[in-house]
């Protein structure tokens, strides 16, 4: 074989061996997912079953109704949905006025506040849970919607991504729209915003994921269960005594749905703002 | 242009979000009266199943209370209800009743944040000697700090053993002969324990010895069933003047060799530590479990002939360790005498038959026993009559009065480390019973809140 | 989107253009008050909610404060000598430390690993990537859930499919060693696919030519890694081993839903350290002493990290 069929034949072994590489792994990844899936299409005798089966002998959607009827799973979900979209849309918009503001403004400061910012990324969660639970209180806001979302509707990791990524935004722009005689407030809406849609498709996926995803603040900060958000929910499924396993793994899979496909769908989006966004620089 | 469309579109949807959010914000839990009704926050963690039983019983105390207006609110159970006692007692958010458990005790008291029960029971609505003389006194023994009542029970439970009759069958023994005995529990196990394959791991085990992580959050619900098997032996968990620890004393030694002879005999390394699942998929044919979960049943083993049967006695005897939940009163409440309304309702005879029968708990009180309708439903409910029976030599572990959480996370760590770690129980106990020992010498004995004299209005705390 | 930009661009060069004769103001320095009107919002919320708590939790740290019955007393220094003085301290961070620098190489390495073949031509690039990214957002909870199942040492895959392998199964829950491992497998299953993003996208920044001119001088695969793909990526790198880093730290969720910090303690990690005391002993200034240390140590590290790379000369943050 001559030399150039020999290197054709290795590159395209090469490639077999990439794709079989990359789907294996591909599938090792999701298995557990799957299985979470499956599972809670099983009956609970199938569930226990040893050895454990994979596909389920017997499709059931029981565990789906019994988590519904269980809880009121469907205002679960909206209070999580309503909770999520609201501290998304609220971080968009701080976040882009703050970023804007370190990105482009020069004022006494700036530099020490935007590291002031960063710095509050180390500190771990459970510290300031407790004074923010005390504020909240003297707010007189525990038990709200108000307790979910105020917190949240600042972000220094928003702030900082969106900083980054109007950097790498020319400075012209601007400029010509000032001396057109635009204000700041219209140059962010108008200019600034709409070329950053990759950036801010990027936050808002990891806005709404960090926030439906959310546990313990909301444990904490709720106590009727109309307020319960989904991940709250599952926990009823699940405590000290007994596990209710068909209806956990139920809960489960609804409980990740939405954030799995926002993430398929705003893939390009999202990638593309990280990678503008020059946070690699 | 199309894009400054949807800019438009999204100028209006924000502030929109972002009111709506605000104003929802005001929104939420409540504590002003509905339509003239007292408004009475419960506070519980029964588990799923129970709901169903819990809502006619709330429908039941609104019927015959219309001036009530009862609110039961689900707090998962174990560190989360703690938490969000605390919290509520020092955001003053406290619920008017809730579930409580023997360990909260101490911090309650010393913050002063529930009635001791003897302002409502002395009252003129109160309970007569009697009535209380018809509670089991080991329930009240867990629901008294340092002498004083704090809380009433709601229902009893006790710990009991939880075994496959099929299983049994098939291993040759008779399922209507449980264990009664230590050495017959060794007996069965090794019987019931198998290698089907030979590959040197066992498919099966006799009976899952409760073992979990000591300083999780199972720790003090291993201690609570240990402290069955520490009766059996004579023992008890700390001595009546609260001054040095027992359990590594005698019978608690022989109480940890016997788990640990049978973690070692069964490998219980191999297995979950998830017991249920390991007796539901038929790995183990006995664990011990309480009355809570009968309602389960029917959905869960399907499938299983089981049987519930008492704990097996020990070189002292038959004991078995008592529990229950607790309700408590809140000082913040703005209507104690509505709340203990619902107490005392739920602690009457009726309500305790009618309770247990809707709940699957045992009854708080011994006369419930004798009422005939409820005597048919035990006939008709072996499993609970097992538990009901088994009340006679129920036990309270004498409660810890000072760092119980830390003495009892103790005790939960030496088990673990004599079954999962291999160490010697002697060991592990004396080092255990050491670190105790100084915690209770170094405690402040003096710090008793005095019960006072007539309830506070709308029982204000001050935050600080 | 690039050509979004440089349509806007162009616009942007015309307009000043045209504006050339026009006077110039110059909007650069107004900017202390628009600044502020900017910043208020974020700031508001920052400082009620976040900064007040990091300085209130720091006063906490002295302090000897019973969450319950809110009786305080300055103590100093004693918070912090009794954590040094706790040998269950010293566990929890040994733990962690172990914790951290398994997960950290081992996920980078395989984020980098798949970005790398991704970023090749290849179909169903798509799918792939959603299915990488699938364990980010399950939350930690399910996670935890999922693989307790997984790792049952009878029912679960793992040693099921390890035994249909003719290996001998392991003892995931009582073995210290085996217990740990569970959890890194878990800790890097579920944050690779975030790193994967951001190697993609720094990948993406690396323009072919650089390749193509290295394949005509005849480097190959690994050397083009090596010496291209490797130290334009030193940004990216940097930021992923930072965030690792942090979060590796603080890793709670999954610990507390799969082993509950045993066996023995195995497994139980700062934060859940944290946790207990703060949330079960209810001792908020030992608690928040813990808390302050780990915060030093993890701002310590990331000057070091920052430097180190800077040293490099890659650039900076």
């Amino acid at each position: 074989m001559s030399a150039a069929r020999l290197q054709l034949a290795a590159r395209a072994g090469g490639r077999v061996a990439t794709h079989l590489l990359l789907y294996g792994l591909a599938v090792a990844t999701v298995a557990p997912f799957l299985w979470m899936v499956l599972t809670s299409f099983k009956d609970l005798a199938e569930i226990f079953a040893y050895p454990p089966t994979w596909w389920p002998e017997r499709f059931t959607a029981d565990n789906y109704v019994a988590a519904f009827e269980a809880a009121p799973f469907g205002r679960f979900y909206l209070n999580s949905l309503f909770v999520a979209v609201t501290v998304t849309l609220g971080q968009l918009v701080t976040c882009s006025m703050a970023a804007y503001a370190f990105a482009r403004m020069d004022f006494r400061g700036r530099d020490l506040l935007f590291y002031l910012f960063l710095g509050t990324m180390m500190v771990p969660a459970h510290v300031t849970m407790i004074p923010s639970f005390m504020v909240l209180h003297w707010l007189g806001l525990i038990d709200t919607y108000g307790a979910l979302i105020l917190p949240g509707l600042a972000s220094a990791f928003g702030t900082f991504l969106l900083r980054q990524f109007f950097l790498t935004l020319p400075k012209e722009l601007e400029e010509a729209a000032f001396l057109d005689g635009y204000g700041r407030f219209r140059v962010l809406w108008q200019i600034i915003l709409p070329l950053s849609r990759p950036a801010l498709a990027t936050l808002a996926v990891f806005t709404f994921m960090g926030v439906f995803n959310d546990f313990l603040w909301a444990l904490v900060v709720v106590n009727s269960q109309e307020l319960y958000t989904v991940q709250l929910g599952l926990s009823i499924f699940r405590d000290r005594y007994s596990t209710e396993w068909g209806s956990l793994m139920a809960g489960s899979v609804v409980a990740t749905l939405p954030v799995l496909l926002l993430f398929v769908f705003a893939q390009k989006q999202f990638i593309q703002g990280i990678a503008l966004s020059g946070l690699k620089d | 242009m199309q894009r400054r469309a949807s800019l438009g579109g999204l100028r209006l949807a924000l502030p929109a979000a972002l009111g709506l959010g605000l104003l929802a914000a005001g929104c939420g839990g409540g504590e002003e009266a509905e339509g003239g009704r007292t408004r009475v926050v419960f506070w519980h963690s029964f588990v799923n199943s129970t709901i169903p039983a819990l809502d006619e019983l709330v429908a039941r105390f609104e019927r015959e209370h219309p001036d009530i207006d009862l609110v039961p609110q689900y707090i998962p159970t174990g560190d989360a209800l703690v938490q969000k006692l605390i919290t509520a007692v020092r955001s003053n958010t406290a619920p008017d009743v809730s579930w409580i458990h023997a360990d909260y005790l101490e911090d309650l008291v010393a913050a002063d944040a529930i009635y001791p029960m003897s302002e409502f029971i002395d009252g003129p609505d109160g309970l007569s000697p009697a009535d209380l003389a018809d509670i089991y006194p080991a329930l009240l023994t867990y629901a008294s700090y340092r002498g004083t009542l704090y809380s009433l029970p709601m229902e009893a439970t006790n710990l009991g053993l939880l075994y496959n009759r099929d299983l049994f069958r098939e291993a040759g023994l008779d399922p209507d002969r449980p264990p009664a005995t230590w050495d017959e529990l060794v007996a069965y196990s090794q019987r019931l324990t198998l290698d089907r394959n030979g590959d040197g791991r066992f498919e099966r085990i006799g009976f899952a010895v409760p073992v979990s992580p000591g300083t999780g959050p199972d720790g003090p619900w291993m201690v609570w069933q240990f402290t069955a098997f520490l009766m059996q032996a004579g023992g008890d968990i700390i001595d009546s003047g609260q001054t040095r620890v027992l359990y590594a004393h005698e019978p608690g030694r022989q109480a940890l060799n016997l788990w640990k002879r049978l973690f070692d005999l069964q490998n219980q390394r191999q297995f979950s530590n998830e017991y249920q699942s390991t007796f539901v998929s038929q790995q183990a044919a006995m664990m011990l479990d309480g009355p809570w979960n009968l309602p389960n049943y029917p959905r869960l083993l399907r499938g299983i002939d089981w049987g519930i049967a008492p704990l097996p006695a020990g070189p002292d005897g038959p004991a078995t360790v008592v529990g229950g939940e607790y309700l408590a009163i809140f000082r913040q409440s703005a209507h104690p005498e509505a709340a203990w309304t619902f107490v005392k309702w739920v602690a009457s005879p009726e309500i305790q038959a009618f309770w247990s029968q809707r709940s699957g708990y045992l009854p708080i009180r011994r006369s419930v026993l004798e009422l005939p309708a409820y005597r048919a439903f035990l006939a008709e409910n072996p499993g609970l009559r097992a538990y009901a029976e088994q009340m006679a030599v129920a036990r309270a572990q004498r409660s810890v009065d000072f760092s119980s959480l830390e003495i009892q996370r103790n005790l939960a760590v030496a088990i673990e480390q004599a079954t999962v770690g291999g160490e010697d129980p002697g060991a592990v106990l004396d080092r255990a019973a050491a670190a105790s020992n100084a915690l209770l010498d170094a405690a402040d004995r003096t710090a008793v809140a005095a019960p006072r004299p007539a309830p506070a209005p709308n029982g204000a705390q001050p935050v600080e | 989107m690039m050509a979004e930009v440089a349509a806007a661009e162009a616009q942007g060069l015309r307009r000043v253009a045209s504006a050339a004769a026009r006077p110039r103001r110059a909007p650069w320095r107004r900017d202390g008050r628009t600044a502020f009107l900017l910043l208020a919002p974020t700031l508001a919320v920052f400082g009620v909610f976040v900064l007040f708590p990091i300085v209130f939790s720091f006063y906490l740290s002295f302090q000897q404060w019973n969450l319950f019955s809110g009786a305080h007393t300055f103590v100093g220094g004693a918070n912090y000598r009794a954590v040094f003085a706790d040998p269950e301290f010293w566990q929890v961070f040994r733990n962690t430390a172990v914790y951290t620098l398994a997960t950290v190489p081992l996920n980078m390495a395989l984020a980098l690993g798949v970005a790398v073949l991704l970023a090749r031509r290849m179909r169903g690039k798509r799918l792939l990537r959603a299915a990488f990214f699938t364990p980010v957002v399950v939350s930690s909870v399910a996670a935890g859930v999922i693989w307790r199942w997984v790792f049952d040492p009878n029912l679960g895959l793992f040693n099921v499919s390890l035994g249909a392998l003719g290996l001998p199964a392991v003892d995931w829950t009582s073995n210290g060693t085996s217990a740990m491992a569970a959890l890194i497998i878990v800790g890097v299953w579920k944050t690779f696919g975030v790193n994967m993003v951001l190697f993609s996208a720094g990948l993406s920044g690396i323009p072919r030519q650089y390749y193509e001119a290295a394949a005509m001088d005849g480097a190959r695969a690994w050397g083009q890694f090596r010496h291209i793909t490797l130290p334009l990526l030193a940004p990216t790198t940097l930021f992923v081993l930072v965030l690792s880093m942090i979060g590796s730290f603080q890793v709670f969720d999954i610990v507390f839903v799969l082993t509950r910090g045993g066996p023995l303690g195995a497994t139980k990690v700062l934060v859940y350290y944290l946790y207990e005391h703060a949330f079960k002993y209810f001792d908020m200034g030992y608690a928040s002493a813990v808390a302050y240390l780990l915060f030093a140590l993890l701002f310590a590290i990331t000057l070091v990290q920052i430097r180190a790379f800077r040293n490099r000369g890659a650039g900076a943050v």
